[in-house]
């Protein structure tokens, strides 16, 4: 077989094979890039509520959550509580969290909400199963080099490597290399 | 090739379940036995300065942005902990909180400078009015396995 046809064959099939993948790379990759101006993993929303304040600490655990349970009007279950320090109540529901302070007559009510697919491909792109999943990262890896390497020479020719080809090459070396000499210190 | 290409498929399925994390499991397995209360540690902190610990609590707070930390109540009131991962190496997940956890990990303090405009008595750190800035120790537990029920 002559090296070209394996060439082709083998940016075909690779190509083929890492579809999936670096679709979740690079959803992953813009998310994380991102992370400073918004979460990629949740959607928090929290909202503040009033209620009628207590005019004194009050020094009982069940007491305090008593108070707020009955100032909230709450239905759901309570999973959890603490109190962080003697004017405060942190309750967990079901699927909210609620922190309290008692005197100040103020709540801040927290719902967390999973963000699919970002979540997902974050998972994956920032390798938190570890384990196989290493492996398997690592093959990707070699896998886009072995498809940029394959990709010079694809083409014969005026399209290819040695006609505008390279000229773009140069453009995507540069790139990096021009950030490095202004960021790198 | 089909063939070839199914079994491929085939394997991978079958290890990934195979080698799948239990998803309640962070980190290393846990091998400290006994567990220590974190009131008992937070009272003698010296005592327990750089020694690997097991703690259990209920997990107040998770880092929002990437899971490297998380807040886990003591067994006494106003009384907390916060367990800090390497970041990217453990992620604790949000809907964590609420839930009872048992952390293994190395308890260490660290020195936090804090600005306070209210002068402690005899003390003199610049003009009147200005700042004092008071070197407090914060307690920690550096993460290194941990189980969460949920």
């Amino acid at each position: 077989m002559k090296w070209r046809k394996l060439n082709k064959i083998l940016h075909r099939d690779i190509g083929y094979a890492l579809v999936a993948l670096t679709i979740i790379y690079s959803i992953s990759g813009i998310a994380v890039n991102h992370i400073n101006d918004w979460n990629p993993n949740y959607i928090i929303r929290k909202d503040t509520i009033t209620f009628t304040p207590h005019k004194e600490f009050i020094p009982n655990k069940e007491k305090a959550i008593n108070y707020l349970v009955s100032q909230l009007d709450l239905g759901e279950k309570i999973r959890e509580s603490f109190r962080p320090d003697s004017a405060s109540v942190q309750l967990f529901l079901e699927d909210q969290t609620i922190v309290a302070n008692l005197v100040q007559g103020r709540a801040i009510i927290e719902s967390v909400e999973s963000r699919s697919v970002f979540r997902e491909t974050n998972f994956l792109h920032l390798n938190a199963p570890k384990k196989l999943w290493t492996y398997i990262a690592d093959i990707f890896a070699f896998g886009l080099i072995v498809l940029a390497i394959t990709g010079l020479f694809m083409l014969k020719g005026k399209q290819g490597f040695g006609g505008r080809g390279k000229w773009f090459v140069l453009g995507g070396i540069l790139i990096p290399i021009i950030f490095l000499l202004l960021y790198f210190q | 090739m089909k063939k070839y290409l199914f079994s491929f498929i085939i394997t991978v399925l079958i290890s990934t379940v195979l080698f799948a994390g239990e998803g309640k499991k962070f980190g290393k397995e846990i091998s400290t036995k006994e567990s220590t209360q974190i009131s008992e540690i937070l009272n003698q902190p010296d005592e327990f300065l750089g020694k690997t610990v097991l703690i259990e609590g209920t997990v107040l707070n998770v880092c929002k942005m990437r899971g490297c930390w998380m807040e886990i109540a003591s067994d006494k009131e106003f009384e907390s902990i916060v367990v800090k991962v390497e970041d990217g190496e453990i992620v604790f997940p949000m809907e964590a909180k609420g839930n009872k956890a048992s952390v293994e990990g190395v308890f260490y303090a660290v020195e936090v400078e804090e600005e306070n405009h209210e002068h402690k008595e005899g003390e003199t750190c610049g003009e009147e009015g200005e700042s004092c800035i008071h070197k407090t120790k914060k307690y920690l537990i550096k993460g290194l396995g941990a189980e969460i029920q949920m």
